[in-house]
């Protein structure tokens, strides 16, 4: 095991720690009942964002299917709950295998063509959810258009109360999550899909196993969204085919993961939180309806501007990205702008990101301005170069 | 025998609005090069147009064609003007139409509500009367927007071949670089068409306010048809994608009345997969721009 790997598992460790104490913290400390909710809510995104780039972000194969996957997960639970009578905890396991067989059996018919091109299969991908959804919409034994009430689900007892059980469920399927997302970026699984990203041909040219590496990349996204959308039924209490189905889960993966940086298996994570806090404060602020419209434009904006996504240029330039995010944090505490936890938070997220996403270029200038030598700065040629254009 | 020939009927009708909303999409994707999600919205927005300046001025929503029609020329062209200061790739623009697309539903929702609309039967005269010949009704919203896509692929395929600038489309579809050194200037090829392709698109959303009723989830359930007929159709082949629209109309109204409701998506799901696997270039090739 080599040191950084060793890193990086201790700091997973601290991460769940922490997180898995935080209920009883919270109780302890008297803090907002909602801060649990909002966890559990970034939880899912993490969750929905890492095990899509596992696929898009790894493989390179951009995928809409992403709702088609959460949707399998959510009404499996909901109709062997709902209309079986199964326990729900017995049948989570089966939302998680239901969505990785759809996912395999639509790898089986997209992969073995050579000439599906990457923008064939992502509209392929859009389609099969709306068929699902048209599918799920008619069909009876599913749902039939009536919808299926989960609320009055009952929860193991060793759960906790509903906001814990949630909580505790999400929190344990992120981590799995996160974890295959890390463990497969470093594996020789992760260089194959890596080498198929950058082009397939050579990568199968040069004896990675294309077709199997593809399909192990699809699985695992669709497996750990079906799972997720599994624990998600409970939260959303009453199902419909319009809630499940809808575009929301496809755009916030793809914002998400577009804005924290696809290369890494951190960059979902960190778009998650950063999307998921600045959505959460919008709504509360009652800017529920313009909120899309800003996510709208943020895609275009990120699309267009950044290429490596906010964290990577956020571990290149940690010291800035800290000194940003605890002053901006220091500054509104102190000014007492909002009381509440999250906005504070939210400031200092929104600040530094910003900060993160001014191009590179001017990066550089700042740099040379200051002289160059800086930890990681350009040569110092190329740092006069620019001082003498600037000038 | 009837409630068949009926299905059949109605899906060589409604094959044509499928046709007439996939157009734009297809010629944008072969020609330019850009996978416009766009569209999607582009064609509610015009039948929320409609809508409004029917309802607003009390006037046949068929005339509402000379202001909606120009506008949305404007707003394909500025589009591609945009396109062309960013410089988009296929895979790009997937990304971008898609946030433009986000943002016209919201703004769409936002104006109109989620409620279901409809223009009243007063104001329109053609979403209730129907030409009998024998039991098979023709319902003549339907009508006219098959004779639309009849026009418009056949149109649209005699300028791509006969005209001028049907040839520097080609010649740009082709390569870029080669038309712009023999005298075409790739800029306002790409922002004409991309004008005429949303044209297209108002088209469809005229006929779509017309003929149903509008609501804003409407643009999302059209993505398996059009991209269906899109691909079955071949990309840039007008002609192809008013075929490929009859094909995928027929079949999933047949499907639809002889097995039931459910089936209809099946249906076009199963031809999407199938053009996919054996005729991934498009039924008619031939004509093909790109």
């Amino acid at each position: 095991m080599t040191g950084s790997r060793l890193r990086t598992l201790i700091g997973f460790g601290a991460v769940a720690l922490t997180l898995g104490f935080f209920p009883a913290l919270q109780e302890a400390l008297d803090l907002p009942r909602f801060l649990v909710i909002f966890l559990f809510t970034t939880m899912f995104w993490v969750s929905q964002a890492s095990s899509w780039n596992i696929l898009t972000g790894f493989a390179g194969y951009f995928s809409f299917g992403q709702g088609a996957w959460y949707g399998i997960g959510v009404y499996t639970v909901s109709v062997l709950v709902g209309k079986h009578g199964w326990p729900f905890v017995a049948a989570l396991p089966f939302a998680g295998l239901a969505a990785g067989a759809a996912g395999l059996l639509l790898g089986v018919v997209v992969f073995r063509l050579r000439r599906l091109s990457g923008e064939i299969f992502a509209l392929t991908t859009l389609a099969v959810a709306f068929v699902l959804a048209a599918v799920a919409r008619l069909s009876p034994a599913i749902d039939g258009g009536t919808g299926i009430f989960m609320t009055g689900t009952p929860i193991p007892e060793f759960l906790g109360d509903f906001s814990t059980a949630m909580y505790r469920l999400t929190l344990v399927f992120a981590l799995l999550t996160v974890l295959a997302a890390y463990l497969i970026h470093d594996s020789r699984l992760g260089w194959g899909l890596f080498a198929i990203r950058d082009d397939e041909q050579v990568a199968d040219g040069l004896g990675v196993p294309v077709f199997r590496y593809k399909m192990a990349a699809l699985g695992a996204n669709a497996f750990f969204a079906g799972l997720m959308g599994g624990v998600w039924s409970l939260q959303l209490g009453f199902v419909t085919v319009d809630d499940v189905f809808n575009i929301r889960v496809p755009l916030f993966v793809i914002l998400m993961s577009v804005l924290g940086g696809m290369s890494h298996w951190m960059g979902p994570v960190l778009g998650a939180v950063i999307i998921t806090t600045l959505s959460d404060r919008l709504n509360s602020a009652g800017l529920a309806d313009v909120s899309q419209i800003i996510i709208g434009a943020l895609l275009v904006v990120l699309a267009l501007a950044v290429r490596e996504g906010v964290y990577l240029r956020m571990r290149d330039r940690w010291v800035t990205t800290a000194a940003i995010f605890f002053g901006v944090l220091a500054l509104v505490t102190v000014l007492d702008i909002n009381s509440s936890l999250i906005s504070d938070f939210a400031y200092a997220i929104v600040a530094t990101t910003v900060a993160m996403l001014v191009p590179s270029g001017v990066w550089e200038r700042v740099r040379a301005a200051r002289g160059g030598n800086g930890r990681g700065g350009p040569p110092d040629i190329l740092a006069e170069d620019l001082t003498e254009a600037n000038t | 025998m009837d409630l068949i020939s009926q299905g059949v009927v109605s899906g060589v009708l409604v094959g044509g609005l499928y046709a007439l909303m996939s157009l734009g999409l297809s010629l944008s994707w072969g020609a330019l090069k850009i996978i416009n999600l766009a569209h999607f919205s582009f064609i509610l927005l015009s039948a929320y147009f409609v809508y409004q300046l029917t309802l607003s001025y009390q006037i046949d929503p068929l005339v509402t064609m000379v202001l909606v029609v120009p506008l949305f020329f404007g707003i394909g062209a500025l589009m591609q003007v945009f396109f062309h200061m960013v410089k988009v790739d296929e895979f790009k623009s997937l990304i971008i139409t898609f946030g433009i697309f986000i943002i016209l539903q919201s703004l769409i929702r936002t104006i109109w509500s989620a409620d279901f609309r409809r223009i009243g039967s007063e104001l329109n005269p053609y979403a209730t009367e129907s030409i009998h010949i024998g039991a098979v009704a023709f319902p003549v919203s339907q009508l006219v927007a098959f004779a639309a896509a009849v026009l418009i692929a056949v149109g649209m395929s005699l300028l791509l071949s006969r005209t001028y600038f049907g040839k520097a489309v080609r010649a740009v579809a082709q390569d870029r670089e080669m038309a712009r050194a023999f005298g075409v200037d790739p800029r306002r090829v790409a922002v004409i068409l991309s004008g005429l392709t949303t044209c297209f698109s108002a088209l469809a959303g005229l006929f779509v306010a017309v003929g149903q009723t509008i609501f804003p989830g409407l643009a999302v359930s059209w993505f398996g048809i059009v991209f269906s007929v899109v691909i079955l159709g071949g990309l840039g082949n007008t002609v192809g994608t008013l075929t490929a629209g009859v094909i995928v109309g027929v079949a999933s109204n047949t499907a639809a009345v002889t097995w039931g409701p459910l089936s209809a998506p099946l249906v076009t799901f199963l031809i999407l997969i199938a053009a996919l696997l054996f005729r991934p270039e498009g039924l008619l090739t031939r004509r093909s721009v790109a």
